[in-house]
């Protein structure tokens, strides 16, 4: 019998209590990426899991490296990031600067900052997608009657609007997390660094670029990579407002992962899809992290 | 280098009234302590002096100029804080050179300040270290660095030595005086030490409640306290209470202390009250063949210093003042009266000595308003 509390095992018993809850992880997490590791490898158009095993080939890969519509996707998806990661990142800094002030009414504006991140994601679209509706969006009426256009926006069928509805109803998803997230740093700053900055003699700016920023990195960083991360992932608004039109407008990774996979049934090109996804987030979280980690340190 | 004025200064945190009326001229490379207990408005004054608070009425001004409505960075001061308020992603260099890059000074001549001011603080060999990256006093002597930089008109320091240990604490107090001596530059420093206050200060600014109790240099406060609070406050351990009757005879006063009736020398004008407050201080009770026979209740002995307990005679207790002395470094039970003894004797607990209180020695304050009878 070991002896558990000598020091000398005592980190054997450690692992052993933790061994129920890593193997069951590892069955949740590791099973299904290698099914779909294994599903990217294979020619076939339904998998099923149990059947017989086709043989292994990298003719997926193959249609992956010379198919427009990938790239196509690789290219929408970057410029949606970009545009949605930056535009909640400013959006988000500066609600979270406001609702940071003291003022009257504050503990209600900060709910209302908060309050697009409470509302289901397919609800939230849905009602967005009624808005910008062409023939009876509420979006359309107003740019009309405030004269900004003379007809209305055909957001199903210019790949432009589309592209940017869509981006509109990520950052209005998207940015109350960033806010949060930078009010939590921001208050975790120490006054006296303000403090000692105003005697220092900066000013409004100056404290901001060299007080603010450098102490909200970290924070930054971790945000701008779930936003990014959310970006890639996000499914239920593109499929709602526009199924990825027109003409692959909107189709991002995750979109022709779902294309391929349930709407031309060839899944063993979604897996591929979905692998290489996989692959570049994981990339990209762990240069931003690692980026933003050091800056602190 | 500037004097310092503050006239008819108040500060109000909606109904609370955080200082009352505060008036006091600083002179020319003074270092003024302001000392008092928590709360009692020390750092409120202080960020009111520096800009970072608004003043509620009456007007500051450095070195005859009215700043009270100019902005922090406009002051021509420096602040210490008690967490250093390092910029924690800037090297040591960067943040010392902070307020000058601030201020647009040339880079060239910002480097050269900036190893002046290391070279005196001996921080040359840190400058390109992060601040996390060193220890607490170099984190303080960073921030020194940080005031110094500038050649400020005045340093404004808060409480920053609390956050050292004891050794390092004497270590940088000495250092803080030595380099305020050599730059001459007008200081203020606020702590809650009182210790701290005695030995730095040209003057002390005792404050309690928002409201200044007494002004003077470190001896000044010591051997005349204005009023209880003061005599309670200023030194450790604090001064000793106990109530007693006023007899008057051919001109002297004398009190009772137990059994015993001690004199008081000549009746001072202000005395004509039947019983006051009298005061002495621990060191200077006597142990001897005369006097007063006490029962120790508790010896504490560091070397050859002994601190001595015994009770305070029946019926001359002061609790109804409980509230009133705050003393920082114990909170001493009313009822026990302490005694500082500095000789080769060896004493017991429950072993009864006799004590006596020494003509001149002894402090006399109103029951009522607790100012000083003198
Ligand atoms: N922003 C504020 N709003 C309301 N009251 C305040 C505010 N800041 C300080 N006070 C009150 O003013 C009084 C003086 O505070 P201050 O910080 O000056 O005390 P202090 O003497 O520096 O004490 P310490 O030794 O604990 O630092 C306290 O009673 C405090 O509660
Ligand atoms: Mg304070």
């Amino acid at each position: 019998m070991i002896d558990f509390s000598s020091p000398k095992h005592r980190s054997k018993f450690g692992y052993m209590l933790l061994a129920p809850a890593v193997i069951l992880m590892a069955l949740i997490i590791i099973y299904p990426i290698l099914l779909s590791v294994d599903i990217s490898l294979q020619d076939v158009r339904i998998a099923r899991v149990g059947g017989t095993q086709a043989p292994w080939t990298t003719k997926n890969y193959d249609w992956l490296i010379n198919s427009e519509e990938f790239w196509n996707s690789i290219w929408v998806t970057a410029r949606m990031v970009f545009f949605v990661g930056g535009t909640s990142l400013v959006i988000g800094l500066a609600t979270a600067l406001l609702v940071n002030q003291k003022f009257k009414g504050r503990a209600l504006a900060r709910l209302f900052v908060a309050l697009p991140w409470a509302v289901p994601e397919v609800v939230a679209t849905v009602i967005w997608a009624w808005m910008l509706d062409s023939s009876f969006g509420v979006i359309n009426w107003l740019l009309l009657k405030a004269g900004f256009i003379s007809e209305a926006i055909q957001f199903g069928s210019n790949a432009t609007a589309a592209f940017f509805a869509v981006c509109f109803v990520m950052i209005w998803k998207g940015y109350p997390l960033v806010s949060i997230m930078l009010l939590a740093g921001l208050q975790s700053i120490p006054a006296e660094q303000y403090q000692a900055a105003k005697v220092d003699g900066a000013s409004v700016w100056q404290r901001f670029f060299y007080v603010t920023l450098p102490n909200l990195a970290p924070v930054i960083g971790v945000t701008m990579v779930m936003t990014t991360l959310w970006v890639f992932r996000d499914f239920s608004i593109i499929y709602v407002l526009t199924q990825g039109g027109p003409i692959g407008a909107t189709t991002t990774l995750s979109m022709l992962t779902f294309e391929q996979a349930f709407s031309f049934f060839r899944m063993g090109q979604g897996a591929a899809v979905g692998v290489v996804t996989m692959i570049i987030c994981a990339i990209i979280s762990r240069a931003l992290v690692g980026r933003f980690a050091k800056s602190v340190h | 280098m500037a004097t310092i004025d503050f006239k008819n200064v108040q500060k109000r945190y909606g109904q609370f009234k955080a200082i009352h009326d505060f008036n006091l001229h600083v002179g020319e490379g003074e270092l003024c302590v302001f000392v008092g207990p928590s709360g009692c408005g020390k750092s409120t004054i202080l960020k009111m002096l520096a800009g970072l608070e608004e003043t509620t009425s009456g007007s500051i001004e450095i070195g005859g100029r009215d700043v009270t409505d100019l902005g922090p960075g406009k002051r021509d001061i420096a602040m210490v804080f008690q967490n250093y308020a390092l910029y924690p992603h800037m090297s040591v260099r960067s943040n010392i050179g902070f307020g000058l890059k601030m201020r647009g000074v040339p880079k060239a001549d910002i480097d050269k300040a900036v190893n002046e001011a290391a070279e005196i603080l001996e921080l040359t060999d840190y400058l390109d270290r992060r601040p996390r990256a060193l220890s607490g006093g170099q984190r303080q002597r960073v921030a020194l660095g940080r005031a110094i930089v500038r050649e400020p008109s005045a340093f404004l320091m808060d409480e920053p030595l609390s956050n050292l240990d004891a050794k390092l604490r004497t270590q940088t107090r000495s250092e803080i005086v030595k380099l305020q001596k050599r730059l001459g530059v007008t200081t203020i420093y606020v702590t809650h030490d009182q210790v701290e206050a005695l030995t730095m200060a040209t003057r002390i600014v005792v404050m309690r409640g928002g409201v200044i109790q007494q002004v003077g240099s470190p001896d000044e406060l010591f051997s005349q306290p204005a009023n209880l609070f003061v005599a309670g406050f200023i030194g450790s351990p604090g001064m000793n209470f106990f109530r007693g009757p006023v007899e008057i005879e051919n001109g002297k006063a004398f009190t009772r202390f137990g059994e015993q009736r001690i004199p008081l020398g000549q009746v001072p004008q202000k005395l004509t009250a039947k019983e006051a407050i009298f005061g002495i201080r621990p060191e200077h009770l006597q142990v001897g063949e005369t006097g007063v026979p006490v029962t120790l209740s508790l010896v504490e002995s560091l070397g050859t210093e002994k601190i001595l307990h015994f009770a305070t005679p029946k019926g001359q207790e002061t609790d109804a003042i409980e509230t009133e002395i705050v003393s920082d470094e114990d909170a001493r039970d009313k009822k026990t009266m302490l005694a500082r003894v500095i000789d080769d004797r060896r004493y017991h607990d429950g072993e009864t000595i006799r004590i006596a209180l020494p003509e001149g020695k002894v402090h006399i304050f109103d029951t009522v308003t607790h100012e000083a009878i003198v």
